[in-house]
């Protein structure tokens, strides 16, 4: 038997080659077999006969040895793939070994701009894609009514409106109603000092219909009456205060002077609005025995669940039946107010919805001008590595190996480039949540879980593909031959590549001055919000929150005596320059009531809407609130005397003719038989409802003759904030031991919390656009600088023939500076195209703010300029000799 | 000996292969006609499961298959023990040796 002459094999087969081989091999077999019984002396039918049927089964064997050589070839083109990767890898680690500086460029980039975009991503997760906490909360809506007449706002609902439309909807399983305009609650634990709790009073409707039971007892009877010393608590302060008592069911906890039940513990992650501590009974009884009132007092927030297969829109028109008729039945309080239905997610996510899309745009900006520089630099070196590419393919590789292998050095720089990033992203919102408390509503919790790892991956890979993918087709469409005659650094190395990188350093110049001008205009937005007349002074001011609480002041008297004890006695102290309170403070919002004016007509539906404020002690000096006319409160102004109002300039000027309120009356809140009060005097205006909100018509009266307010905040002028504080901790002490002081604050901080957001939104947006303004100048610099060192020869030669240093400068400067102020031109063009996306978050500047973009062309100009003259002086000091051995 | 290849005859062929080509590389009629003539015909082993062995062997990677020229100038497809092959082999002639010599053993009369 001779040796066999193995011929080539196809590594991989298709099924019609496999079929093929099965068939040739034994037909191989069978007439051989034929032959030897021929050469016996057998005829060739019955030989052909009996080799058949010595075989034996001859199809189930065909069939047989296919499905194993089918299964054969796939296993081995598995093995031959995991060979070629692991080799791929392990070349692209030892090229990036060689080149370190290009591995730690790519890798730095890529882990800062993918880290950005999986920071903000965890946030919108968090914020806008995550469920809420709730049983099937798509199907859950916000229940709000608007003004009269005034469509776009979102007013909660007065008690009667809310238990009208509860019985009059057919669209919802239930409406559910609670309500955060409680204030602390004092909770005198036995034998330790008072804390103070976040209290939310909620319905019995309002669980079910968020649909989450209580993990340990139960939740609030229909019948509130059952309830009304009832508590259910949170699970957090379950765990924090109780210890996770599995008992505390039963137990009894003293709450504003009352011994209250716990009847239930919500379960873990339930939260309806803030971090709250514990529920009470939501008790409108005495709301619903007087509606003619009280139908007018919106402050009940309801939540509704929509029956399974009705639509939002159903449920609209639904509630928008009971608005009309409510309208026609109460004119006096509900004409022209609708009601307004908004998916409960979307009211949740509310303002934050604009500022992290735009946010997230902004990161996902930075990644593609990351890609675009990672694109060049890899572009250069393919373009340098050409001969040895065309080597590998001279000696067999295939184009289709030989770009897999450039993609495996990509997608393993991607790779780790990602997981630096998410390391990035976890540590810095990790940071800055707690750099920033109170930015996010606590309801949303952000962290980096599966889906957002699942998303860094995928733009990892989506990254490494894009800067991979490129220059390699690039590089495999110059052709070996070419490259290999070449040798070294050809001319061609210009040339080739050189339309892509222009257009990927245009285009990265553009996006950096869209980010840049966006950051701009929220820059100048922020310093214009600091600029912004406060109306008073926050400088040397501290404040406390202080309530009373318990059955002793149930009584207005002794509300009075406590508060102007305790008034009285920081006032005495040295530290203390002026001293006072107020029910709230300016940035920090209003509570709102209506006005009627004596001699004026009266147009019940359209009364004028006022902020109001309650104060006390000589809180408008401390606050230096200016007195514009007559004269503030004084001791003539005794709590049973004739009542007494101040309003603000705003108010004076838009309900009073000249601006000349002092010594007119007005009647305040719904009741048209209320009591006259007099205006004594007129004072300055205020930034109440935020910085960035104008000033509204506000009434201030004496607390002493309305404390209905239990909670006030004190406040005090100061030149030792220390001192003062002590002082009122020694006064409340004296007054009171039980009552508890909280948010102890500078009046700057309290201000200052308003601007947290946004101060937050724009340090991010900054750094976005600085690090895309970095990159751009690298992918710059990087180009010019590598075109020089490819260009070497030519400029020895031009500098050995006469040319100035100075021409060659600006041969190679005019390039860089030309694509520049074209991406430049094409970058303003998207900022004016994009800018109106911002004009919600700018304050003082329009989105076409001439300062800013003219600011950031002229910056942008400046440092693409450096970034081109600098690689082209480098081109003016070749030495000509020199230049020309090297080569 | 039976045609149908039962659960036994299955690995008995598998090594009578594997021994087969032990030797050389050779093509499915050549170890057929191989194992005729040292058994002197007791071990003949039908086509179809002479080639199912083969197949399987493949797959298993103890031996591995190339297209050559036979004596008489055709292609034919020649089986070459594998590395894997060889080991099997081994240890699977070890166990039958064992085996038989146990077997006989038990036969032989007292």
């Amino acid at each position: 038997m001779t040796r066999p002459r193995p011929s080539f094999r196809f590594p991989w087969r298709s099924r019609a080659d496999i079929a093929r081989e099965v068939d040739a091999e034994l037909a191989f077999h069978l007439d051989m077999r034929v032959r030897e019984l021929v050469a016996g002396g057998m005829n060739a039918g019955d030989a052909r006969r009996a080799a058949a049927a010595e075989f034996g089964d001859l199809e189930g064997t065909r069939t047989y040895c296919r499905a194993a050589d089918a299964r054969s070839d796939r296993a081995a083109r598995a093995a031959d793939r995991l060979t070629e990767w692991r080799q791929d890898a392990r070349y692209a680690l030892r090229t990036m070994r060689r080149s370190p500086a290009f591995a730690a460029i790519s890798l730095l980039t890529l882990a800062l701009a993918i880290g950005a975009n999986t920071a903000i991503f965890s946030v919108v997760r968090a914020v806008l894609l995550r469920p809420l906490p709730y049983a099937d909360p798509g199907r859950l809506v916000a229940v709000n009514e608007s003004w009269p007449f005034d469509p776009g706002t979102h007013a909660p609902l007065s008690p009667p409106d809310y238990v009208d439309y509860r019985a009059q909807q057919h669209a919802f399983t239930d409406l559910g109603a609670y309500s955060t305009a409680m204030g602390p609650v004092v909770w005198q634990p036995a034998g330790a000092d008072p804390t103070t709790l976040n209290g939310i009073p909620a319905d019995a409707h309002l669980f079910r219909v968020l649909g989450v039971g209580a993990a340990l007892g139960r939740t609030f009877d229909d019948d509130a009456s059952g309830d009304s010393s009832s508590v259910v608590l949170s699970s957090g302060f379950w765990r924090r205060a109780l210890g996770s008592d599995p008992h505390a069911v039963g137990r009894r906890l003293v709450l504003n002077g009352r011994s209250m039940t716990v009847i239930g513990v919500m379960p873990r992650g339930f939260v309806l609005d803030r971090t709250e501590d514990i529920y009470l009974p939501l008790d409108i009884r005495d709301d619903l025995a007087r509606p003619e009132i009280t139908r007018k007092q919106h402050w009940v927030l309801v939540i509704g669940r929509l029956r399974p297969g009705v639509s939002l829109e159903a449920g609209r028109a639904d509630l928008a039946v009971v608005a009309h008729r409510l309208a026609v039945q109460y004119p006096a309080a509900d004409s022209g107010r609708n009601a307004i239905v908004t998916p409960l997610h979307e009211r949740a996510a509310g303002t934050l919805r604009t500022p992290l899309l735009l946010l997230q745009a902004a990161a996902a900006i930075v990644l593609l001008i990351a890609c675009a520089n990672l694109m060049n630099l890899t572009l250069s070196r393919t373009i340098g590595r050409r001969q040895e590419l065309a080597l590998r393919a001279a000696l067999g590789a295939g184009r289709g190996r030989i770009i897999r292998q450039l993609l495996t050095e990509s997608l393993l720089l991607a790779g780790a480039g990602g997981a630096l990033g998410v390391a990035l992203a976890i540590a810095a919102t990790r940071a800055l949540l707690a750099i920033n408390p109170g930015t996010l509503p606590p309801l949303f919790a952000v962290g980096v879980d599966r889906q957002v790892l699942a998303f860094s991956v995928l733009l990892s890979v989506a990254a490494g593909a894009l800067f991979g993918l490129i220059p390699a087709l690039h590089a495999m469409g110059a052709g070996a031959n070419d490259a290999l005659k070449e040798g070294g650094r050809g001319a061609n190395a210009t040339r080739s590549g050189g339309g892509v990188r222009r257009v990927l350093v245009t285009a990265q110049v553009a996006l950096a001055v869209m980010l840049l001008v966006g950051a701009g205009l929220l820059t100048r937005s922020f310093t214009e919000l600091t600029r912004v007349q406060l109306g008073f002074d926050p400088a040397h001011v501290v404040t406390a929150q202080l309530r009373v609480s318990g059955p002793r002041y149930d009584s207005v008297p002794t509300t009075n005596a406590f508060y102007d004890g305790v008034l009285g006695e920081i006032a005495r102290a040295p530290a203390v320059i002026a001293a006072g309170a107020a029910t709230i403070l300016p940035t920090q919002g209003s509570v709102s009531t209506s006005m009627r004016i004596e001699g004026q007509p009266v147009d019940e539906s359209r009364l004028p809407d006022m902020a109001y404020v309650a104060i006390r002690g000589h809180y408008l000096e401390a606050m230096r609130i200016p007195l514009l006319a007559g004269r503030r409160f004084d001791a003539s102004d005794t709590p049973d005397g004739p009542k007494r109002v101040l309003v603000n300039q705003t108010a004076a000027r838009r309900y009073f003719s000249n601006g000349d309120a002092v010594g007119k009356r007005i009647r305040i809140g719904p009741d048209p038989n209320g009591e006259w009060m007099t205006i004594v005097g007129v004072v300055g205006d205020v930034r109440s409802g935020g910085l960035d909100q104008p000033p509204i018509p506000t009434l201030y009266v004496m607390h002493a003759q309305e404390a209905w307010s239990h909670t006030l905040s004190v406040v005090m002028r100061t030149s030792d904030a220390r001192a003062a504080i002590d002082a009122l901790r020694r006064a409340v002490k004296d007054a009171d031991p039980s009552m508890p002081l909280r948010n102890i604050e500078p009046m700057d901080d309290v201000v200052g919390a308003r601007l947290a957001a946004r101060r937050f939104a724009l340090g991010l947006a900054g750094s976005f656009a600085g690090l895309a303004l970095v990159l751009a100048t690298l992918g710059i610099y990087g180009v010019l600088a590598y075109e020089v060192s490819t260009r070497t020869r030519e400029f020895g030669v031009r500098l050995a023939l006469g040319a100035t240093p100075a021409s060659v400068l600006a041969l190679v400067a005019r390039r860089g500076l030309a694509w520049s102020i074209v991406g430049l031109s094409l970058g303003i063009a998207g900022a004016v195209a994009g800018a109106r996306l911002l004009t919600g978050a700018l304050y003082g500047v329009g989105p076409l703010d001439v300062t800013t973009y003219a600011l950031v062309a002229a910056g942008s100009l400046l440092i693409v300029t450096v970034a081109s003259v600098v690689p082209a002086h480098r081109a003016t000091r070749v030495d000509p000799l020199s230049s020309m051995r090297s080569e | 000996m039976s045609r149908t290849p039962s659960e036994l005859l299955q690995g008995t062929v598998d090594i009578l292969i594997l021994r087969a080509l032990a030797w050389e590389p050779m093509h499915g009629y050549a170890i057929s006609r191989w194992l005729d003539a040292r058994s002197n015909g007791v071990l003949a082993v039908d086509g179809a499961a002479l080639y199912q062995a083969l197949h399987r062997l493949e797959e298993r990677r103890l031996v591995s298959a190339s297209w050559g020229t036979s004596e008489n100038n055709r292609k034919a497809k020649y089986y070459t023990l594998t590395a894997a092959g060889r080991s099997r082999l081994r240890a699977e002639s070890a166990v039958w040796r064992t085996y038989a010599e146990a077997v006989t053993k038990v036969l032989k009369p007292a």
